[in-house]
């Protein structure tokens, strides 16, 4: 019995261990490439803090379209404070339906700004949501949650973003 | 000149500034002298500091109520809903019973310093029933540092006796000279200090001169003596990122520190915020225009927090408060939002 066993088991152990080892291969070919460069990093960390400055100026009014009375996103949310991206997607009880952050800023927009709403596929809403992001960095995400407010990371006074004038919570 | 019911100092040598023009009072203020010269150099124009004190607060007091209204953020566009909640606040306060006695304004009538907004706050204000005193705040003051402001309401440090209570008015604002070597048009000036967040202008205070003005106005009071001060900014270091502190506030705590108790209230922070250090309780107020959030830092009084505001109801967390004072100084905090937002520890007021 065992003989005839091992005699019906060791093709498919073959065929299995074959496939492994393609499966392997592939992988090898296809996977992430080595570690980047530092010099890589540091040109990475530049387009993003480039984008996130956009999105501090749009969040402090750079942009007129976004509000009609005069207000802008960063009088109710200083340093992103309150605006709690690490919560979305999230039900919003006025809208009745769960939306993403990129939603609730345009909400904030046209409503209490009397603004006109961004492209929600836009640069100007990419560079929106990076701010707010960079700003709750290392905060965990806890989707649809927020019944609480809650806060970015904390800035020491004083400590300015390599922008002068941003004020953006770059605390390295 | 100033709004209907009197200025910080009735029956004082404020009376003596009602009926100028503004260009009278620049002119007196142009009489102030090298130190006012020097302060304006610095950017700390404090106007005339003047010493003004009634009847000398003993323990015993009458019982009063007085209310604040704060950081009303008026923009110049007509119509605009803060112009509303400003006159809502009016209202509000009138129809109190019993009235309070007086309003103290705690700053930011205007959102950019300019002329228009702080006219546009005149005359709403000009409709409460009882008197009201004005302290500024850094949206009022920048664009032209403080000379539009001073042209309304007259000097921002005062003092004034009422029912046994010594009342202090101090401009805590000030900083340093950051537009000068910048080269900064006043515009430039005013934006960077519109900015919560800007790490440019540094940390508020109330300097030098204002410390000297306060020892003098406080030296001749007693131990026992009731006094309740007002500032923009909280005397206590809350979240000096947010100017939410006054630099030289141990400084101010220590002139205060003989007495058995003071009181100490301030706008800026746009919620409901309690400390209290040594002999000081600090209360923070409820704004007319927008709530600030909570910073991240641990309060020592957490249940004074009120609830997260909700952004669909367009007055949620703005508001009005009063503060009622017994006899032998016991308060009573109590916080008027326009909606219902108080969490229970300050649902029905509390002592300070």
């Amino acid at each position: 019995m065992k003989s005839n066993s091992k005699s019906r088991f060791l093709p498919g152990l073959i065929a299995v261990i074959t496939l492994g080892a393609l499966g392997l291969l592939v992988m090898k070919a296809t996977s992430a490439r080595e570690p980047y460069t530092k010099e890589e990093l540091a040109d990475q960390e530049k387009a993003l803090l480039a984008v996130v400055d956009h999105g501090r100026d749009l969040w402090h009014g750079s942009n007129p379209s976004m509000s009609s009375n005069g207000l802008a996103c960063g009088n109710c949310h200083p340093d992103a404070a309150a605006s709690n991206p690490h919560t979305f997607p999230k039900f919003q009880a006025d809208l009745g339906r769960v939306i993403p952050l990129r939603e609730m800023i345009n909400w904030c927009i046209t409503v209490p700004q009397g603004g006109k709403a961004l492209d929600v596929n836009g640069d100007d809403m990419i560079a929106m949501e990076a701010y707010a992001f960079y700003l709750y960095r290392g905060k965990q995400i806890s989707p649809g949650l927020a019944t609480e407010q809650t806060s970015p990371v904390v800035v020491k006074s004083g400590v300015g973003y390599p922008k002068k004038g941003s004020g953006v919570g770059y605390d390295k | 000149m100033a709004a209907q019911g009197g200025s910080p100092n009735r029956g004082g040598e404020m009376e003596d500034f009602k009926n100028l023009s503004r260009r009278d009072f620049v002119t007196i203020s142009g009489r102030a002298g090298l130190t006012t010269l020097v302060a304006t150099a610095l950017g700390i124009n404090l106007g005339l500091v003047r010493v003004v004190t009634g009847a000398a607060p003993g323990k015993k007091m009458t019982p009063f109520r007085f209310a604040i209204l704060t950081d009303a953020h008026l923009f110049s566009i007509e119509g605009h809903k803060f112009d509303a909640f400003l006159a809502q606040a009016v209202d509000n306060v009138n129809n109190m019973k019993p009235r309070p006695d007086f309003v103290v304004y705690c700053g930011d009538i205007a959102q950019n310093g300019r002329d228009d907004q702080l006219q546009k706050g005149v005359k709403i204000l000009s409709k409460l029933a009882m008197p009201i005193h004005y302290i500024p705040g850094e949206h009022d003051w920048y664009l032209d540092l403080g000379e539009a402001w001073r042209g309304h309401f007259g000097k921002p440090t005062w003092s004034f006796d009422h029912k046994g209570v010594h009342f202090i008015g101090m401009n805590s604002i000030l900083v340093r000279d950051f537009w000068t070597p910048a080269g900064m048009t006043p515009k430039q000036r005013m934006d960077t200090m519109e900015m919560l967040e800007s790490p440019i202008a540094g940390p508020w205070g109330v300097r030098e001169e204002q410390l000297d003005w306060l020892k003098k106005d406080v030296k001749g009071l007693g131990t026992e003596a009731p006094v309740v001060v007002f500032t923009h900014s909280p005397l206590w270091d809350y979240y000096p990122r947010w100017n939410f502190q006054t630099e030289d506030a141990p400084e101010v705590r220590e002139i205060l520190g003989k007495f058995e108790r003071v009181m100490s209230f301030h706008g800026h922070v746009h919620q409901t915020v309690y400390n209290k250090i040594g002999n000081l309780s600090s209360v923070g107020t409820l704004s007319t225009s927008w709530p600030w959030p909570y910073p991240d830092v641990k309060l020592a009084y957490p249940d004074m927090r009120m609830n997260r505001s909700d952004p669909a109801l367009v007055e949620d967390g703005d508001g009005t408060q009063h503060i009622d004072l017994e006899t032998d100084f016991q308060g009573t905090m109590h916080y008027d939002p326009f909606g219902d937002m108080l969490k229970p520890a300050i649902k029905d007021g509390f002592k300070i």
